[in-house]
């Protein structure tokens, strides 16, 4: 662990609470980023980062990892992946109507731009966040991971407890997902380019 | 290359994680392959292109994770009252298993035992004969001599 956080934790320990308020000032960007791209909305990710550190610091004898934020990505990590499964329908949209035979996600907006966002035109970066939105959880994070925090494949494997081979197939997944989704908006980026 | 392993090999590159030969193979692929180079802009206008992140969390948040973690009444578990249990059978075991005083002689405690009912049998008698004369001077006395 870096000096400093392993300094500031020892003297948050012997009862200095500025100490674990430097540190929470160190790590909140890339951590509340992190927590807000799964959140429904800003106070739920405030939530879920109150919860991420208390936990945090609850479990620091188990804590084994030579980097704080990457401890905290992994309690972020397994606080997102329960929310993700407490969310999940417990119906299949694929599942036929008893009226009409037809599956539920035929009455369901479709998933692409709505026309606010097809007017909103230029706002790449609302469309891409859209997309993103819709893709699995684990493929999701490793998307804004590597975005975002700007983390090496390697420590995002960590996170999710897989292989870097199979947080590059997320990867791969994600991107294959976006450039099919954001089509129209995929060309304006392409055409944006100088 | 496949579009797939150059994919790969691009995604490697942005984020620092090329080996050696990995490294190699990507710019032999550069070299011959102009479409590559196509590619790997198209990845990072992506990355370019994608919305800022939220701001931060609220601006007492360090002061609310503080607050959770104070301290917290004790919650009950049967670790330490096992731990006590344990503990008293063990002294309660040695206590048991302590060695007894030496025994006296049979013929000893007899003696002192019946020097012992002696000692009572006289305090009875004492008692009782008090207890008569009370009576006698109780039936002496007429308790409604004066009505």
């Amino acid at each position: 662990m870096d000096d400093d956080d392993a300094n500031l934790l020892a003297a948050y320990q012997r009862g200095d609470a500025e100490a674990l308020g430097r540190l929470v000032e160190k790590y909140k960007r890339p951590l509340f980023a992190f927590l807000s791209r799964f959140a429904a909305n800003p106070g739920e990710a405030d939530e879920w980062f109150q919860e991420t550190w208390v936990r945090a610091i609850e479990h620091m004898n188990v804590f084994r990892q030579k980097n704080l934020l990457g401890w905290l990505f992994r309690i972020a990590h397994n606080l997102v992946i329960d929310q993700a499964r407490r969310k999940k329908p417990d119906c299949s949209l694929d599942a036929p109507l008893p009226d009409s035979g037809a599956p539920l996600a035929d009455l369901i907006p479709a998933a692409a731009l709505s026309p606010a966002d097809e007017a909103a035109g230029r706002d790449l970066g609302g469309h891409i966040a859209a997309a993103a939105a819709r893709l699995p959880v684990e493929q999701r994070e490793v998307f804004w991971l590597r975005l975002d925090a700007g983390l090496p494949f390697k420590e995002i494997a960590r996170i999710q407890r897989t292989s870097i081979n199979t947080a590059l197939a997320r990867m791969q997944y994600a991107l294959a997902k976006l450039r099919a989704d954001l089509a129209p908006a995929y060309r304006e980026i392409q055409e944006s380019r100088p | 290359m496949n579009p797939h392993e150059l994919e790969q090999l691009l995604l490697r590159e942005q984020s620092g994680e090329l080996s050696p030969s990995q490294r190699r193979a990507l710019d032999a692929e550069f070299a011959a392959n102009p479409a590559a180079r196509r590619f790997r802009d198209q990845l990072r206008a992506l990355a370019g292109a994608a919305p800022a992140p939220a701001a931060g969390p609220a601006p007492d948040a360090a002061a609310r994770i503080a607050a959770r973690l104070s301290p917290r009444p004790r919650i009950f578990t049967w670790k330490p009252l096992l731990a006590t249990a344990a503990a008293l059978a063990l002294l309660l075991g040695v206590y048991a298993l302590r060695p007894g005083p030496a025994s006296a002689p049979v013929a000893t405690v007899a003696v002192a035992a019946a020097a012992e009912d002696e000692d009572w049998t006289d305090l009875l008698d004492d008692d009782f004969t008090e207890l008569e004369d009370l009576l006698a001077a109780i039936a002496a006395e007429d308790p409604f001599a004066d009505l």
